[in-house]
């Protein structure tokens, strides 16, 4: 191949070494206003009514919106359950919830008026946490909806998969491993946090926001604003990082809401800390029992996952349900029962976030799993290797057949760390595999990919150019299938008016769904090209683009000649070849509704240090592998996967959103930390896996979310192995650490 | 108050409000998007610009502090007729950024740092990148590009040696 499978340099790279890029946050437009939100500084409450005459006074401003200004909209919003209002209406659920929005002509102005905004809310008792409100039988987050389970009236939703009798496989087992695990609400942190901006003309609605899923959020507006899909225009510039912070609607309707009561465009830029309010990982508690049999084989295992999913749904239900049906792991277990709950708090939403309920499954799964090869006195990697699921078997029920080796790619991993030599005094090692179906169900992708007259090519994809890659990887396909070459190749960012229809740049999809359509779509032009030659010069056998330049074997000619030659007609008038391709998930039903269409694989590998005297823990190596299929863009491939294993040492070692009482009390970047540089293992080491046996292009998978998957069980394990302490709570903070390698737990006083 | 200051070679002067930050300024006022606001609390360096050649982050100072300043922000580090700085080349031929939006920052603060430390060790450039925060690439690329612009070659492989492993937890 020429261009695929090249670490080619990033179609965007000038533009954002130079300053040059733009984000939704510097998106401008003439006539423009600014908007700010009031929020809520109440956990729960009824909203009684907002006193909006004094800010409506202030200097600079337009308009102060409520919910009572929208008596004809449909407000809500989420995926599976839609319970979220744009603005509150008549009850608050979370501190941060928007209750009214203020247009003015700056930014200074429309937050100062917003400060004088008074919402009168009468408080009603907070649940702040899923375990506060599964006890809660009297007090109900959404009493107007109904419950998936009367006894628990905060269940927002409920997910279960049963195969084989786990009752009777625990009670035969020789040996059964109970333990619980929890796993920390954290912050995506996308750096560029949420900005809209929206435009109502006699077009329609026009917004430019720096979302992951246009077309969804054009469906909810449409929706909301009883607007024909038609006249919806939701354009994704450059985004600032996403992480699945930015996935269906978020302030796109109420930047909407806002400018259609100013009569002008509105542009909202939150700030971070307005950011850390809007939605999160979920914090997931997970019981977890697994039997043994008498030969050391996995005979059952029996999971419980409770997913806090604070006031409203999000993308709660689904995250919920497929981590019940991720629990099960990627080992040989015949008897799986797993339960998934997402649960209503008065606590900041939570969402989508890269790995989607996964990295709180795997945490347990690895970790008990290691636990139990300890106990049994075998080595860990030794015994994963020897009970994981191998190629072709299949993952669960009727679910598409595992499609990678998972005892080869472990051993791979463990290899480059060294496994099996010695361990350096002090220090101690751990591994983990992390398995997610990947793909997200069943989505069309569409694309289209133009050859002009001159040898220049547009392609025209809806995939979010979030940092991934995804401008330079449609490129390369497109300039891989045409025989042209990348520099050729003018990738268009998303824009639901121009680029065709795309679910959603989430769940790794984007290679292997819309790669795939503009694969296709090039493959269209290719045979347009092809036909023409073999009508004009009678060949056509491994032609290839070069600049304006078409060459057939010995042949060179320009491409517009060849064009006019074939279609009769001057220079001026011969238009362009065009075609458009589109993809669809592998049909199958499978246990998720659809059949995976790969599986992610992640695999990590860490040696660690434990500061007796502080409990710091220093990560001395790490070494990740992703299982890609076909790299298209190596270079751009290891980014992901080093990037993801340093957001997984993030809620590894020092990530956690703390709520009292329902409250984020860090919700700042001075309280809440991200890794830094300094934070990075002192040797770091990406592998990627290729065997070509992915259903994207070129025998590509998705990527981008597997290397965080199994972090922090890596990390435990090797803590485990360093100090024979194990820990099931994240993150290994150095007072969790030190407190649990004390030889006595010291009193409370 | 009426300022002036020097941006990427151009006068600018302006009547600001005292408590407009400095890059609030360079952003709405002077029209350089290229500094981005990455957060709050002055902790994510992605608006780091060059005040009179050293590296700040511009939303810990006033605009009005600034005036009579030289100030270079990312938009001004290339040369005019568009050949990338060698760190904005590292950069590129690194693969050191994703989405970019800490990427002006970075570069500012690294070409900062080269000028202190022209040849700085991996653990040098880590410690002094640390008041830069990058949330999509996990450093190793950023890190590599600081070092293959320290080497006077932007496209060479940095040889990474790990981070003294044998130095027994010394952080």
């Amino acid at each position: 191949m020429r261009v695929a499978g090249r670490s080619e340099v990033r179609l965007d790279i000038v533009d954002k070494v130079t300053g040059a890029a733009r984000y939704a946050s510097d998106a401008v437009v003439p006539g423009m206003a600014h908007a700010a939100l009031v929020r809520s500084t109440v956990g729960h409450g009824v909203l009684r009514g907002v006193d909006t005459a004094v800010a409506l006074a202030a200097p600079g401003v337009h308009c102060v919106v409520t919910m009572a200004d929208f008596p004809d909209v449909d407000p809500f919003y989420g995926e599976w359950v839609r319970d979220q209002p744009f603005l509150a209406r008549d009850r608050v659920r979370f501190i941060g919830e928007p209750v009214a929005g203020v247009v003015a002509d700056t930014e200074e102005h429309a937050h100062a008026a917003a400060a004088l905004v008074v919402p009168d809310i009468e408080p009603l008792p907070v649940l702040g946490s899923a375990v506060e409100s599964l006890a809660a039988a009297d007090l109900v987050i959404h009493p107007d909806r109904a419950s998936e389970d009367p006894e628990l009236p905060n269940v927002c939703y409920r997910s279960s998969f049963e195969y084989g009798d786990v009752d009777a496989a625990l009670a035969e087992a020789t040996y059964v491993h109970d333990a619980t695990y929890t796993f920390p609400a954290v912050y995506h942190y996308a750096m560029e946090p949420h900005a809209v901006l929206a435009t109502w003309s006699s077009d329609g609605l026009d917004v430019i926001s720096g979302t992951q899923q246009p077309f969804k959020v054009r469906a909810d507006l449409a929706r909301i604003f009883n607007v024909p899909l038609g006249q919806v225009r939701v354009r994704a510039p450059y985004v600032g990082g996403a992480y699945g912070s930015k996935g269906q609607s978020k302030y796109e309707p109420v930047t909407a809401a806002m400018a259609r009561a100013a009569g002008r465009p509105v542009r909202l830029v939150i700030s971070i800390g307005d950011a850390f309010h809007t939605v999160s990982r979920h914090h997931a508690t997970i019981r977890m029992r697994t039997g043994i049999g008498p030969d050391g084989g996995i005979v059952g295992r029996d999971t419980v996952i409770t997913y806090d999913t604070g006031a409203y749904a999000d993308k709660g239900p689904r995250v919920a349900r497929k981590g019940a049906y991720r629990a099960a792991g990627p080992y040989r277990i015949p008897n799986i029962r797993s339960v998934g709950l997402s649960v209503y708090s008065n606590r900041v939403p939570a969402g989508a976030f890269r790995g989607f309920s996964t990295p709180q499954v795997v945490w347990a799964g690895e970790s008990a799993i290691d636990e139990i090869a300890r106990h049994l006195g075998v080595d860990p990697l030794g015994y994963r290797r020897q009970h994981l699921k191998r190629r072709g078997e299949p993952f669960l029920g009727d679910d598409s057949p595992l499609d990678a080796d998972l005892a080869e790619g472990l051993g791979v991993t463990a290899e480059a760390l060294g496994w099996g030599s010695s361990v350096p005094t002090g220090r101690g090692r751990g591994l983990a595999v992390g398995v997610k179906d990947g793909g997200g169900g069943a989505a069309r992708s569409e694309a289209e990919v133009r050859l002009h007259p001159d040898g220049s090519v547009e392609v025209l994809a809806a995939t979010s150019e979030l940092g991934q890659g995804a401008k330079t990887v449609m490129g390369q396909i497109a300039a891989e299938v045409l025989g042209c070459q990348l520099a050729d190749v003018q990738v268009r960012l998303s824009d639901t008016a121009v680029t065709p229809f795309d679910r959603g740049t989430n769940a790794s999809r984007s290679t292997i769904g819309v790669g795939a359509a503009v694969e296709r779509a090039a493959e269209g032009v290719r045979r347009q090209v092809c036909q023409a030659a073999e009508e004009v010069l009678g060949i056509s056998e491994g032609l290839i683009l070069d600049g304006s330049d078409i060459v057939v074997g010995e042949h060179r000619q320009p491409l517009m000649e060849l064009v006019c030659a074939s279609r009769k007609l001057p220079p001026e008038e011969i238009g362009a070849y065009s075609a458009t391709g589109f993809s669809g998930n592998p049909t199958g039903s499978g246990p998720l509704g659809a059949a995976a269409a790969f599986y992610e694989v992640g695999y990590s590998a860490a040696e660690v240090e434990v500061d007796p005297e502080t409990g710091q823990v220093r990560i001395s190596r790490f070494v990740s592998a992703a299982d890609v299929g076909f790299a298209i863009n190596p270079a751009a491939c290891e980014g992901q996967d080093e990037g993801a294993t340093v957001m997984g040492i993030g809620h590894t070692l020092l990530e956690e959103l703390e709520f009292v009482d329902g409250e984020l009390v860090n919700g700042t970047l001075v309280d809440y930390r991200v890794p830094r540089t300094t934070d990075l293992p002192d040797d770091f080491r990406s592998i990627l896996i290729q065997n070509r046996d992915g259903p994207g292009p070129f025998g590509s998978k998705g990527a981008g979310e597997g290397g965080l998957l199994a972090v922090a069980p890596a990390i435990a394990n090797a803590i485990a192995d360093a100090t024979g302490v194990r820990i099931r709570e994240l993150p290994l903070t150095p007072e969790r650490v030190w407190r649990a390698i004390q030889p006595v737990e010291p009193q409370e006083s | 108050m009426q300022i002036s200051m020097t941006i990427n070679g151009a006068e600018h002067s302006a009547d600001v409000e005292p408590r407009t930050l400095l890059v609030h300024h360079i952003r709405e006022s002077v029209g350089l998007t290229g500094t981005n606001v990455g957060c709050d609390t002055s902790s994510c360096g992605a608006c780091t610009v060059h005040i009179d050649g050293e590296a700040v982050k511009s939303c810990t100072i006033l605009a009005v502090q600034a005036d009579g300043a030289s100030i270079t922000t990312i938009e001004g580090l290339a040369a005019a007729d568009g050949t990338l700085h060698p760190m904005q080349e590292a950069f590129r031929q690194q693969h050191g950024l994703q989405c970019g939006y800490c990427t002006p920052g970075m570069v500012m603060a690294a070409t900062s740092l080269l000028t202190e430390n022209p040849s700085p060790t991996e653990r040098e450039v880590r410690e002094g990148l640390e008041g830069n925060l990058c949330r999509c690439t996990g450093y190793h690329n950023i890190v590599k590009a600081v070092l293959a612009a320290a080497s006077g070659d932007p496209a060479s492989e940095p040889a990474l040696t790990p981070v003294d492993v044998t130095a027994g937890g010394q952080r």
